[in-house]
């Protein structure tokens, strides 16, 4: 009697072997792209989303783009450095893993793709949503994953495996914003604030600055406050001169994360709001399943300051009908900043990578990436 | 643009067999040690230090006004060693910029007011931008362009920099004429 | 010094709409076409580290990570670091009175003075290395949980096709290939297809969820009374210049390894030959194969400009020089940009349909471009055919008219030996003494009138253009059966920034 032999069983083995070929694995974020290769822990380069512009000979934000056209022409240009300074390797005819937030404006991840199907004309385009897969590295399906980033912070809840969209929630308090509330609280006391580079901001944020604790944030807020501050900074900048970094303004900086804005939303808020917008069989686990990625979670004491805020939110009216008892957050195994990252390059190393990529055959027969929002791919087959 | 006429004083410059032009106010200490290959201009005001060690330039070399040529030093536990400094071909060093460099190699392009750190190692076709100071034992690759302080690579070159450093190098030479007293 | 250090004042456009200095641009002898960087394929050729000098293997490197295993960067000013030498004498114990002094050796950078004893790391006794390096703290977590994920999609994938196979198999067929199969019997009689029980198979291992924790880490105390010194507060820089580890302070920077550079070739994307191709060894400035345009293509440059005016006719004067081991003509026609045009709706149809057709017809249609040519070294079958992207307008807003002389003239080849015999011009060329005003061996000064424009500002930049066209004399001794090379007459728009306006009428 001839055994027929499972050829499906040697195939899987040869196809890893052949695809132990390094797949870039990549995060274009607003203010830094973090770049690696799958099956990696740690991204090889953190840098900057910047590239130089050759007009004026000074580095330019990608994502401060006049037109398409002028995008087209920054990504061909950041591409280019990151395949030849840091991969070392020749984009033709191999896979990529990009990994984007699911609010990622069309235009940008369009012409994205065009730069790599046309330009650099790679094989496959893989990509991945960076709440759902910032959640692989800790083995979990349900959790509440909060992302605050350079311009936004975006809040949206995975479900077994499945991201709520229905419940997204959005606020541009992210860098982008304690860099200006930082600027405006340094110009009362120093001047030329808003001559310096963003860079040097950035810089004091990260030094000297920290989110405080709820009572001490009340209590600089009012008025009269006659708790001890922390120490005050000199920071120097251009050589000689230094700006007074006064303790009030390292604890003040960060507060625009809690401010009630007009529409009374907060970071804490937008939290609950994205709770109560789902099922109420998932709200507890939820709640027990926080997640932090994003290099502004980095800073000190936030999530302390964060847990403080969602307890007294839970007090008022408006979210007393959550009947929340506790909030748990998770410790991701890297550090927040590249942990959505980190799940791009743990599902690049699976065959996922082969199974669901945008080829390239498909990407020059359709001409536009599959999306979540476009219903000739997200329509349900009844 | 194509350069135009540089006019000498005929009276400042001495001009060698092997079409060296070399100005007298010029300090050249050691002369003995410095080897000018043939066709170098060394403008007016320049230092070469062959006291210290030897110094050695390629052909077509130009040491523009107020550069300075010193060969770098290794600390040892007994005291202090100088190296030679050898130049390739088609090099041209700035004006007022300090080369302490211990190998510099062939068609490199040295701007104005720069600082070359010791011992530091450029190789072929790189350019180094005006006001740069790089740091000592930097070494430079070929084919790129530094700049800063401290000098990092901002750039790339074009594949046929070897060929527009000749080109510039000799026109620099042809055009460099002594006036013509009518 | 034009090329090196100024901005670019004499541009040509390439085939696909960029303006680039002629030092930036290459000339694909097949194709008869200009490249630059842009519309040209980049490939790696070699791996070699900027320090060392030294050629570095693909596989050695893709072990390092792209990074040399000698060479390291301070972590503070991301300089190079030194080793140095801090020899320490050590009494022996024997009666023997020399004192061996020992070299210890540890690493220093030369420009901010940090060196590898401020972070704790011992000096080590050998020159190259033993420096300790930092490990990721959950490697070995990540690593079982990327094991565990690759089997359960691996599973994933087997089931899928196992299903798809049991839908296709609608009519049963004993022979199936291999003659009656285990499986179809067993079907026949009745037994389930396959030996196990589902259920009792081995299902792939799920990995174990991570559990949160309610407390959190709360601020030190000694934030909010003791003063901060920025010096031991480690800037975003040097934190993500180490991404796993990330340190918060100054004391826990560890020296990283020095990034590898690399050498390219570069590709023309329609005939597949290589346009640039450096040597092996990473000092080497030569080239294997260069086909620059600076080498092919008359050079523009301007030498002199009058004061320009509006409305006013100006004389232009420049500079023509002939690279090529060929006498060339050169007719100076006009720009017209509208034009090109024309070109792009003869061209782009078929860039069009290069979009529409399926990736099987394109292979076919560049299959016999690289049948006739096999210079690629790489199989056919690996190699996927090169998408053409449609190119675009030239955007140069050209502003001052071209007086187009009438008369062409001759450049004679380059001749190196004419450098050391200055004996003069044994050419004779007639020329039309309008047009050129000076000669010598391959270079021609040729005086043009421009016109600016009589509605400019002053100060506003003149930009004029005009289409060269020149004689090219093909070098491919490919073809044996014809000794003459071919003389074909290529054109190319060149685009000159003369200044600012002086003066207005």
């Amino acid at each position: 009697m001839k055994v027929k032999i499972k050829l499906d069983c040697i195939m899987p083995v040869f196809e890893t072997l052949i695809s132990d070929k390094l797949t870039v694995v990549l995060d274009i974020g607003a203010a830094f792209t973090k770049f690696g290769f799958t099956g990696e822990f740690a991204p090889r380069a953190i840098f900057r989303t910047e590239v130089r512009c050759k007009r004026k000979n000074q580095m330019r934000r990608i994502w401060d783009f006049e037109s398409v056209d002028d995008l087209y022409d920054l990504l061909v240009e950041f591409i280019y450095n990151i395949y030849f300074k840091f991969a070392l390797l020749s984009p033709k005819d191999r896979p990529i893993v990009v990994v984007e937030s699911l609010l990622c404006p069309t235009l940008f991840r369009e012409t994205l793709a065009k730069v790599l199907f046309s330009h650099y004309e790679i094989s496959m385009m893989f990509t991945l949503p960076s709440h759902l897969v910032s959640l692989s590295s800790l083995a979990i399906e349900t959790a509440m994953v909060v992302d605050v980033g350079y311009k936004e912070a975006v809040i949206i809840p995975i479900c077994h495996g499945i991201p709520l969209i229905e419940a997204w929630q959005a606020l541009p308090i992210g860098g982008e914003a304690i860099h200006n509330n930082l600027r405006r609280l340094l110009d009362s006391n120093n001047t030329g604030i808003h001559n310096l580079p963003d860079s040097i901001i950035e810089d004091i944020k990260i030094r000297c600055c920290f989110v405080t604790e709820k009572s001490r944030a009340e209590q600089l807020a009012s008025s009269k406050s006659d708790i001890s501050v922390c120490p005050e900074v000199k920071y120097p900048v251009e050589g000689t001169q230094s700006i007074l970094v006064s303790g009030k303004v390292r604890e003040k900086a960060f507060e625009i994360l809690y401010e009630e804005d007009n529409d009374h939303l907060c970071l804490s808020t937008s939290i609950l709001d994205a709770l109560l917008q789902t099922n109420m069989d998932l709200r507890y686990k939820l709640a027990e399943n926080i997640l932090l990625i994003g290099g502004t979670t980095m800073a000190p004491g936030f999530k302390a300051r964060l847990k403080e805020e969602l307890e007294k939110q839970l007090t008022f009216d408006r979210y007393k009908k959550l009947n929340i008892k506790t909030f748990a957050f998770h410790v991701p195994p890297c550090k927040e900043n590249y942990a959505a990252w980190l799940g791009g390059a743990i599902y690049g190393a699976t065959e996922l990578l082969n199974m669901k990529a945008v080829t390239k055959e498909f990407y020059f027969k359709e001409n536009r990436l599959p999306d979540w929002a476009n219903l000739k791919d997200n329509i349900r087959n009844i | 643009m194509e350069l135009r006429d540089i006019n000498y004083n005929k009276s400042d410059y001495v001009e060698t067999a092997s079409g060296n032009k070399v100005c007298r106010q010029t300090v050249l200490c050691g002369s003995q040690n410095i080897i000018l290959q043939g066709k170098v201009i060394v403008q007016s005001e320049a230092i070469i230090r062959g006291d210290l060690a030897n110094v050695k330039t390629g052909r077509y070399c130009i040491i523009s006004k107020e550069a300075v040529l010193r060969p770098p030093y290794k600390k040892f536990s007994k005291g202090v060693a100088f190296f030679p400094l050898t130049m390739g071909d088609h090099v041209y060093v700035g004006e007022k910029s300090l080369v302490n460099a211990a190998i510099v190699g062939n068609y490199v392009y040295i701007g104005k007011n720069c600082v070359i750190g010791r011992r530091c190692t450029l190789r072929d076709c790189c350019v180094i931008e005006d006001n740069t100071i790089l740091a000592p034992e930097t070494v430079v690759p070929p084919f790129t362009r530094y700049s800063g302080s401290p000098g990092s690579c901002i750039g790339d070159l074009p594949e046929c920099q070897a060929d527009l450093m000749v080109d510039f190098t000799r026109s620099y030479y042809q055009h460099f004429q002594p006036t013509k007293l009518i | 010094m034009s090329y090196i250090i100024t901005p670019d004042i004499v541009r040509y456009a390439c085939t696909c709409g960029l303006l680039k200095p002629i030092s930036n641009l290459y000339f694909c002898r097949y194709c008869t076409q200009l490249r630059c960087s842009f519309c040209v394929c980049h490939e790696v050729d070699t791996n070699f580290c900027g320090k060392c000098s030294e050629n570095i293997p693909s596989s050695e490197a893709r072990v390092k990570k792209n990074r040399c295993g000698n060479c390291y960067i301070c972590p503070c000013c991301e300089q190079e670091l030194s080793t140095r030498i801090a020899s320490t004498k050590t009494l022996s114990d024997t009666e023997d009175t020399k004192t061996t002094p020992k070299k210890m050796y540890y690493l220093s950078c030369q420009f901010c003075r940090w060196s590898s004893r401020d972070v704790g790391i011992p000096d080590q006794s050998t020159v190259t290395g033993g420096w300790p390096e930092r490990e990721n703290v959950h490697a070995n977590q990540l690593q079982e949980l990327v094991d565990m994920y690759k089997a359960i999609v691996l599973a994933q994938k087997q089931q899928q096709e196992k299903d798809k196979k049991k839908q296709r198999g609608k009519y049963l067929s004993y022979t199936d290939r291999t003659g009656v199969t285990a499986a179809a019997l067993r079907k026949r009689i009745g037994l389930p297809a396959e030996l196990t029980h589902p259920l009792l198979r081995s299902k792939p291992k799920e990995p174990e969820p991570a559990v949160a924790k309610t407390e959190v880490e709360k601020l030190p105390i000694e934030l909010f009374t003791e003063p901060i010194n920025l010096m031991d507060i480690t800037t975003v820089d040097q934190r993500l210049l180490q991404p796993e580890a990330q340190p918060t302070t100054v004391d826990k920077l560890f020296p990283v390894h020095k990034q590898l550079s690399i050498k390219r070739t570069l590709r023309c994307k329609s005939c597949e030959h290589n346009v640039s191709k450096p040597e092996y060894n990473p000092s080497s400035v030569k080239f294997k194969i260069q086909l620059f345009a600076y080498y092919h293509i008359p050079e523009v440059r301007i030498v002199t400009v009058e004061p320009l005016r509006a409305g006013q006719s100006c004389e232009l004067i420049l500079k023509f020089t002939n690279p090529s081991q060929h006498q060339t003509t050169i007719t100076i026609l006009e720009l017209n940009l509208e034009q090109q045009e024309v070109e792009e709706a003869e061209v782009a149809p078929s860039f069009d349909n290069m979009e529409n057709l399926s990736l099987q017809e394109k292979q076919q249609m560049s299959l016999p471009s690289m049948l006739s040519q096999p210079s690629s070294l790489m199989s056919m079958s690996t190699r996927s055919p090169t998408i053409t992207v449609k190119p675009r307008k030239i955007s140069e807003n050209v502003n001052c008219d071209v007086d187009v002389p009438s008369s062409t003239f001759i450049l004679p080849p380059r001749d190196d030996a004419a450098e050391y015999d200055d004996s003069g011009d044994t050419h004779n060329i007639q020329d039309d003494t309008k047009l050129v005003k000076w000669r010598k061996s391959n270079k021609a000064y040729v005086k043009l009138n421009v016109t600016p424009k009589e509605d400019l500002g002053l100060n506003s930049d003149v930009v004029c253009g005009f289409t060269m066209q020149h004689v090219y004399t093909n070098t491919i001794t490919g073809q044996m059966d014809k000794k003459e090379p071919q003389k074909y007459d290529h054109k190319v728009k060149v685009f000159l920034h003369l200044g600012k306006l002086v003066g207005s009428e």
